[in-house]
């Protein structure tokens, strides 16, 4: 080794880092790649034992069986509940983060209590709520799951936004109230155009928790608005699980995701963080 | 001595409508805008906890609905629940092994990508990938790993035993928590890691090399200049990674429904069960708001160490 | 205490050439400062000398040892830092043992030389706070106590006054210059304002695109410059530069400026003229070399030129005037009470024997 320059001896460490990178990518995408293949998979490769690795043909008959049996209405109802609650949450909640960071509107305490909001368990509230959902007939409807949503997604969308308003620096508003906009105008010309990355990223994650959502569609729904999470534990009983359902169902609700949260890469350690570390 | 001067105040600026109007409206601009989400808020996240309250100091069940008032009955009842307290157990059990476990993997990982490395955006966009599924997704594509006959971990455990080997991964009792605990730190070690290379590149370089041209060991910069730089970051991750282990559902849902029999069944799964499957209204939302207790006082503690921390 | 030997270096980033064959000798116990616009390769000259770059070609000796392949702990070298790097978790006293503490000293040994460093800075009863608690000159003050109880061979500056406001740094400069007189190690020091590098050096080194322009005396660079662009860095206000054309007549050589006015150059101030007859050039003349000419003749080499005075900038102790002269915007460093009114038309005596001849096509001084 002392014969070795820094140079060389640098050279070598970024190689062994390479390789370890490597490694540790594949292990972690390894139980990506079983789910993904296994959805192009005929069921004699699926219950192939032992169990095959690659599947002898890409075939798309998986995907197709859930487009015939009429399966994706869980991904269509995914869409519409958690795209609609976003939206929600998104204009009441960027509103309240104005308000917060710029007027210090209920000082610390009111944006704690916000904050405070995300950390109550989903499992404490959703039983009351099941209870007045029963007596308001909200049970297995749009609306109702809707609702649940936007007020799930409210509190973070309130700390996020105001995280990045106040970031903005305040002269920016300052000099358009001066130069003769009203409060709405500046909000709509200054602070929206300023925001608008930290708004996208905002609405990217909000969307993400509502369609990831598991415990609440499952307990507010039952025939009319399963969402693709629930639909998804359809397939699994006892011993009839229908793996080919289970991967193709997944994929399918997955790649929005990651195609949304590779676009939205830059923001994705402040918004998992609640904005405690601005990446 | 101030009140002459503030009517005085409110003379002045009342002394034209369309002037008062204008304070008024900016005045209550800011109230204006909050209005509507803390009604919702209020509407979703208090307005059930308080009628949940009311609701457990009653005594309603599948069969009965007696709203007469039952004084502290189901909170005597807790202490008797030995599933209760069994699945608080588990809960803590997951907890207190998988995250150390994602935190000292989240930071390895983060410590092998904090130099520069070509294709270093590359490795993180797909190290990533477990994170953002949903947990059901992630719990679901274990289940197809963890199968004894067509999931591949058997197949490459037997290819390592050098014979077959059966494993029950969520049948057997001694599998079970190891496939739990597996699948949990999969899919969130990637969080950890995340945060955690954000704090590491946030370290103060300068601070790093002044170090280095000090002569200082690893360990000694580690401890002394590292650790104290990145632990707000640890803290807030810890926190937000223990709220989630507290509410596990998801992933031991779609691995083993709570099973064998109760084995795996975390406060979660058995707050669902008591509420949406045996219907004892009452008793749950006492359980509920024991959950909400327990959590306040954790919270309340961690959030007060983290204050020491700054 | 150790002199520096730098030959051949050459440093990449990637495609970008940032060291470009850097040849330096920095004798034993010598002041030297690397000065040069930003991007000039001054502060990565700095780090390779610490090793926290490597280099890709060329040899770097600290104390007659190649330190090349040596890791920068090795090097026995202390630097202070532009933003100081303090530990914010250790106490004043804390960050000064560190280095010491890192290599294992004896307790004893520590506080006595933590104490020393203490008491020549001043900062005695700061040890027990933090860095968070300390205002930024008590901040340089500690980031100068740690390199200086290491009792390094070298100690190097990275822009260490930047972030402090002008009065403290003026004070700062000067203890840094006291400090060197105390304990006479060799010192670099890397900054981009011209004052210090004047004030500081007992070598400039001027950088420029990763080449070394030129290196000397601080006078030696503000009298006799190389090129026009160490002509033009150094001194403030800014040199002027004259567009101009050579008029060589027999044994009289001048410079016509574009507005048509020839002043005639000193005999000692060409070698040969001979072949340079209606050559462009730029004239060079420092502000300070332009004064007010009152009615007597001039001394040799001194040019009467009359001018308006478009601008006046009083500084107190001296006054700025701007005028017209040969079609550019010439700047004057007079007396404070000299000009009055804007308009007004001045007598100017330019010092032809200060002055410089630049070659428009080579930069170089002619």
């Amino acid at each position: 080794m002392t014969a070795l320059t820094r140079r060389q001896r640098r050279a070598l460490t970024l190689a062994m880092r390479y390789l370890i990178a490597v490694a540790v990518t594949l292990l972690f995408l390894f139980p990506v790649y079983w789910l993904f293949m296994i959805s192009f998979k005929t069921p004699e490769e699926i219950f192939h034992v032992p169990p095959l690795w690659l599947p002898g043909q890409i075939q798309f008959n998986n995907y197709w069986v859930l487009f015939k049996d009429g399966d994706v209405v869980a991904i269509l109802n995914s869409l519409i509940v958690a795209g609609t609650s976003s939206v929600i949450a998104m204009v009441l909640g960027t509103f309240c983060a104005y308000s917060l960071a710029r007027f210090n509107t209920g000082g610390e305490n009111l944006a704690m209590w916000i904050i405070s909001q995300r950390m109550i368990p989903p499992m404490a509230v959703v039983f009351p709520i099941f209870l007045i959902y029963v007596h308001f007939g909200m049970v297995d409807t749009f609306s109702g799951l809707i609702l649940l949503y936007t007020a799930f997604n409210l509190p973070y969308v309130i700390w996020m936004m105001r995280g990045y308003i106040a970031d903005i620096p305040l002269e920016l508003e300052e000099s358009a109230l001066v130069d003769g906009c009203t409060r709405w105008q500046v909000i709509w010309k200054v602070v929206f155009p300023m925001a608008r990355s930290g708004l996208m990223a905002t609405a990217v994650f909000t969307f993400v928790f509502a369609w990831n959502d598991f415990l609440f569609a499952l307990i507010l729904t039952r025939t009319e608005v399963i969402t693709f999470p629930v639909q998804l534990t359809h397939y699994m009983g006892g011993q009839s699980n229908f793996w080919a359902k289970i991967a193709a169902m997944s994929v399918l609700g997955t790649l929005p995701i990651f195609v949304a949260v590779t676009i939205m890469q830059r923001y994705l350690v402040r918004g998992i963080s609640l904005g405690a570390v601005k990446g | 001595m101030a009140l002459p001067f503030s009517r005085l105040h409110d003379a002045m600026s009342t002394d034209t409508y369309g002037h008062r109007l204008s304070v008024f409206s900016d005045r209550n601009f800011k109230y204006l805008m909050v209005a509507p989400g803390i009604l919702i808020l209020l509407l979703v996240g208090i307005f059930p906890l308080i009628y949940s309250l009311v609701v457990s100091f009653q005594n309603i069940t599948m069969t009965d609905v007696d709203t007469s008032f039952q004084g502290l009955l189901n909170y005597k009842q807790l202490f008797r629940d030995a599933r209760l307290w069994q699945a608080l157990g588990h809960t803590a059990l997951i907890t207190a092994i998988a995250l150390p476990l994602e935190l000292v993997l989240g930071f390895l990982l983060a410590q092998l990508f904090l130099e520069r490395m070509p294709g270093r955006q590359i490795f993180v966009a797909l190290l990533v990938l477990p994170t953002v599924l949903s947990p059901i997704v992630a719990g679901a594509t274990w289940r197809l790993m963890f199968d004894v006959r067509f999931g591949p971990i058997g197949q490459i455990v037997s290819y390592f035993a050098g014979e077959p080997v059966t494993l029950l991964w969520t049948v057997n009792p001694s599998l079970v928590y190891p496939a739990i605990i597996i699948c949990e730190v999969w899919q969130w070690t990637p969080f950890m890691f995340l945060l955690l290379l954000a704090a590491l590149s946030n370290v103060d370089q300068s601070q790093l090399e002044a170090a280095e041209l000090d002569g200082a060991s690893y360990w000694r910069v580690l401890r002394q200049i590292i650790m104290p730089a990145i632990k707000p970051v640890v803290a807030i991750a810890v926190l937000i990674r223990g709220l989630d282990l507290f509410r596990i559902f998801d992933i031991i849902w779609a691995l083993t429904e709570g099973g064998p029999g109760s084995m795996t069944e975390t406060i979660s799964l058995y707050t669902y069960v008591i509420g949406f499957t045996q219907f004892d209204t009452s008793y749950t939302a006492a359980v509920a708001f024991l959950v909400v207790a327990l959590l306040s006082v954790i919270v309340t503690l961690v959030l007060r160490r983290m204050e020491l921390v700054k | 205490m150790a002199d520096v030997r730098i030959s051949g270096l050459h440093k990449y980033y990637g495609a970008m050439h940032a060291l470009k064959g850097i040849d330096l000798t920095i004798a034993d116990g010598e002041f030297a400062v690397f000065v040069g616009p930003s991007g000039c390769g001054k502060s990565t000259l700095l780090r390779t000398i610490a090793g926290l770059e490597d280099v890709d070609a060329g040899e770097i000796a600290i104390g007659g040892g190649v330190v090349n392949d040596m890791r920068p702990r090795d090097r026995n070298i202390a630097m202070v830092f532009q933003n100081y790097a303090l530990y914010p978790y250790l106490t004043v006293f804390e960050n000064i043992a560190f280095g010491l503490r890192a290599r294992k000293f004896a307790d004893s040994e520590i506080s006595k030389r933590v104490g020393d460093a203490a008491s020549m800075l001043g900062i005695t009863a700061l040890l027990d706070r933090f860095p968070r608690q300390l205002s930024g000159g008590q901040r340089q003050r500690v980031a100068i106590g740690r390199a200086i109880v290491r009792q390094a061979q070298l100690f190097l500056f990275d822009e260490p006054l930047s972030n402090l406001d002008a009065k403290l740094r003026d004070e700062m400069r000067s203890e840094i210059k006291r400090l060197h007189k105390n304990i006479a190690t060799t010192m670099i020091y890397v900054t981009h304002d011209q004052v210090e590098a004047m004030t500081l050096a007992d070598r400039i080194v001027l950088l420029r695109d990763g080449r070394i322009e030129q290196q000397g005396s601080p006078l030696d660079l503000f009298e006799r410059p190389a090129t026009g662009f160490v002509a033009g860095f150094l001194g403030s206000p800014t040199i002027n530069l004259i567009p101009a054309v050579m008029d060589v007549r027999g044994n009289s050589v001048a410079v016509r400026l574009t507005s048509g006015e020839m002043l005639e150059l000193p005999a000692d101030k060409v070698q040969s003229a001979a072949g340079s007859n209606g050559k462009k050039v730029i004239l060079g003349i420092r502000p300070q070399h332009l004064t007010r000419a009152g009615r007597a003749a001039l001394p040799k080499g001194q040019i009467r030129v009359k001018a308006v005075a478009d601008l006046i900038q009083p500084t107190g102790t001296r006054t700025y005037v701007t005028s017209r002269i040969g079609d550019v915007a010439v700047t004057a460093e007079l007396g404070a009470h000299d000009v009055h009114e804007q308009g007004a038309t001045l007598d100017y005596a330019v010092d032809m024997n200060r002055c410089v001849l630049i070659d428009p096509q080579t930069d170089k001084v002619l």
